[in-house]
């Protein structure tokens, strides 16, 4: 059981790092897709009436592929007046309490994200606009995100467990 | 349960959950999610999801990884070392001199940075040592770093006032603009008392040696070189923006870019500096970003209780206040609240319950959110560098040389948050002072 949850824990903690690695170089392509829409505007008159749209879906992909790798390093803030005067068994046991918090947004982020992506899928849904993009790419990549900060979320709440063993994963 | 006493428990839930230390953003997620399941039955499931695509209209959010972005490179570059040399050379024979140049720092920094965390750590790391080594009194540059760190959110761009931008539902243009005027006067009221603590009290802030000071004038030229790059940068980004060239976000990542070319000028850009710079970048954005989305689905449940509407009843109708009494009642709460919370939660608990009713106020002018977005930043800036659990306290006294005690950082703030206090009611008195500028500027976004 313990080898079963250190593997597992290895193994989700690695893949939100590689997406988050994806997701860190994304900042560029925003930047990019913004300077070369201010260019092409003032410089050569030749608006690019995708860029907006296409920096939106990507700040969009951003967080939600950053999700994972955020809450792997703990950097979300935390109300921590009282939280940072507990031992480390203290805080784990009041993690493993309130990990429902966490688990159970993400659980009605992910399912509203699936009847969602139902939807878009049923009708087709697009955008409107003048590039008219389908909606299907970004909502499928919210809804695999999502699934992987669920199972991030498991991770931490197994290392938690294993403070409470006295052990480390 | 009556709607009143549902929205209660909401708010009681929260706060007792945030008190056990769970991520702020789960904790609102949580009982958003929780509450629409409760109230409203399985049709709420998508309540949470839907509010990713509010997020997504918000087109100026993305200025958000941008200017974080923007600060990392900007302290790694070395840019502020130079500039405080500057400032110190320029300013060293004035009465107070350093910690005067100090607060001129703190301006230039804030023009080019959004959050407050920024100057604080600049202030602290640069400007602190230099001033003990001089001989300046600990307690007067202590304050000094802690009230002209406040300015960073204040002088746009600013971060906090993009969050605002969105739960209140205002071009985040006009909040910049609205904050600037403000933020100067501020900066004068902080420079003036300075100068006038260093002439009273001249052992406070001994003046700098001439033979310190004394430089060919070839070398003074180089010294003002430094000032070079935040102003090419500054007019790259708000010129093009205020001409009408760029949108704000567009102008957002020219000042992103030219930061990084910035980097690459003083030499500093290295392979290292990007990993490092883009990871923090999502990690923080990210850190907001939740948080927001969390927050908007708290707000939408909220919102569908009527909540706001009770509480307006009780104020106006029942308790007969002025609009006036609310809005000082408003602030009075921000610094009981801001001395426990932080930046971001104070936001997300501030902004579903008092920006409506702030909405519905009639004080005698328009642009009432605008100008409440700045009086709300400047009392929670207060309530951070006040005692006992002021957020920025703590900061301090990590980023601080060891001399300098608690203590020493709790006597230090009172002057400067007496100034910001001072700010507030000339605001009130004369809102002109902030509507003025954004009334009067014509830009997009």
């Amino acid at each position: 059981m313990q080898r079963l949850m250190a593997g597992y824990v290895r193994f989700v903690d690695r893949i939100s790092d590689l997406v988050g690695y994806l997701a860190a170089s994304l900042i560029f392509v925003m930047a990019a897709t913004l300077i070369l829409d201010a260019f092409t505007r003032n410089v050569i008159k030749m608006p690019v009436h995708w860029a907006i749209e296409f920096t939106q879906f990507t700040l969009a992909a951003y967080y939600f592929m950053g999700g994972s790798i955020t809450l792997k390093n703990n950097d979300h803030v935390r109300m921590d007046l009282i939280y940072s005067h507990l031992t480390d068994r203290g805080r784990a046991i009041v993690e493993v309490v309130t990990s429902v918090c966490l688990l159970f947004f993400l659980v009605t982020l992910l399912m509203g994200g699936i009847s969602s992506l139902e939807y878009a899928i049923a009708t087709g849904e697009r955008r409107f606009s003048v590039w008219n993009p389908s909606v299907i790419p970004i909502k499928s990549l919210m809804v695999a995100c999502t699934v992987l900060m669920l199972l991030q979320g498991v991770s931490i709440l197994f290392k938690n467990i294993a403070v409470l063993r006295g052990k480390t994963l | 349960m009556t709607y009143e006493m549902i929205a209660l428990a909401m708010f009681g839930a929260m706060l007792f959950l945030l008190a056990t230390g769970q991520r702020v953003f789960a904790v609102i997620g949580f009982v958003a999610a929780a509450s629409a399941l409760l109230l409203y039955g399985n049709g709420a499931i998508e309540l949470p999801f839907n509010q990713v695509f509010k997020l997504f209209n918000w087109y100026a959010m993305l200025t958000l990884p941008m200017f974080i972005y923007m600060g990392y490179i900007l302290s790694e570059a070395g840019i502020a070392e130079d500039l405080y040399r500057m400032l110190h050379v320029w300013f060293g024979r004035v009465r107070g001199g350093l910690a005067i140049g100090t607060i001129f720092l703190m301006v230039i920094i804030s023009a080019m940075n959004g959050l407050s965390v920024a100057g604080m750590a600049i202030g602290a790391t640069i400007a602190l040592p230099e001033m003990l080594r001089r001989g300046y009194d600990k307690v007067l540059i202590s304050g000094v770093v802690q009230g002209g760190s406040s300015l960073g959110i204040l002088i746009p761009p600013s971060v906090v006032l993009v969050l605002y931008g969105m739960i209140a539902r205002q071009p985040v243009s006009k909040l910049w603009f609205a904050g600037l005027v403000p933020g100067l006067i501020m900066a004068a009221l902080f420079v003036i008392y300075i100068a006038v603590r260093a002439r009273m009290n001249p052992s406070l802030a001994p003046v700098v040696p001439d033979e310190d000071l004394n430089m060919p004038l070839s070398e003074k030229l180089a010294l003002a070189r430094a000032g070079i790059i935040p102003f090419v940068i500054f007019f790259l980004m708000t010129g093009l923006f205020v001409f009408g060239f760029t949108s704000l976000v567009e102008s957002s990542a020219v000042g992103a870019f030219s930061a990084t070319l910035a980097a690459v000028v003083k030499g500093r850009f290295t392979w290292r500096l990007v990993r490092e710079t883009s990871m923090k970048t999502l990690s923080i954005s990210c850190m907001f970003l939740w948080l927001i989305l969390a927050a908007l689905a708290f707000g939408a449940v909220f919102d569908g209780l009527g909540a706001v509407k009770a509480i307006e009843n009780l104020f106006i109708t029942q308790w007969n206040l002025s609009p006036w009494t609310v809005i000082i009642m408003m602030q009075l709460s921000f610094l009981v609240m801001g001395t426990f919370l932080d930046d971001t939660a104070m936001l997300v608990i501030v902004a579903p319950l008092y920006i409506p009713l702030v909405k519905t106020l009639d004080l005698g002018f328009d642009g009432q959110l605008i100008w409440f977005g700045i009086l709300y930043t400047i009392t929670c800036q207060i309530a951070y560098i006040t005692p006992p659990f002021g957020y920025n306290l703590f900061l301090m006294r990590s980023l601080a040389p060891k001399e300098i005690t608690l203590i020493d950082i709790y006597r230090s703030i009172w002057p400067f948050a007496a100034i910001m206090v001072l700010t507030i009611v000339l605001l009130m008195f004369f809102p002109q002072l902030a509507l003025w500028l954004p009334e009067h500027m014509n830009v997009k976004g």
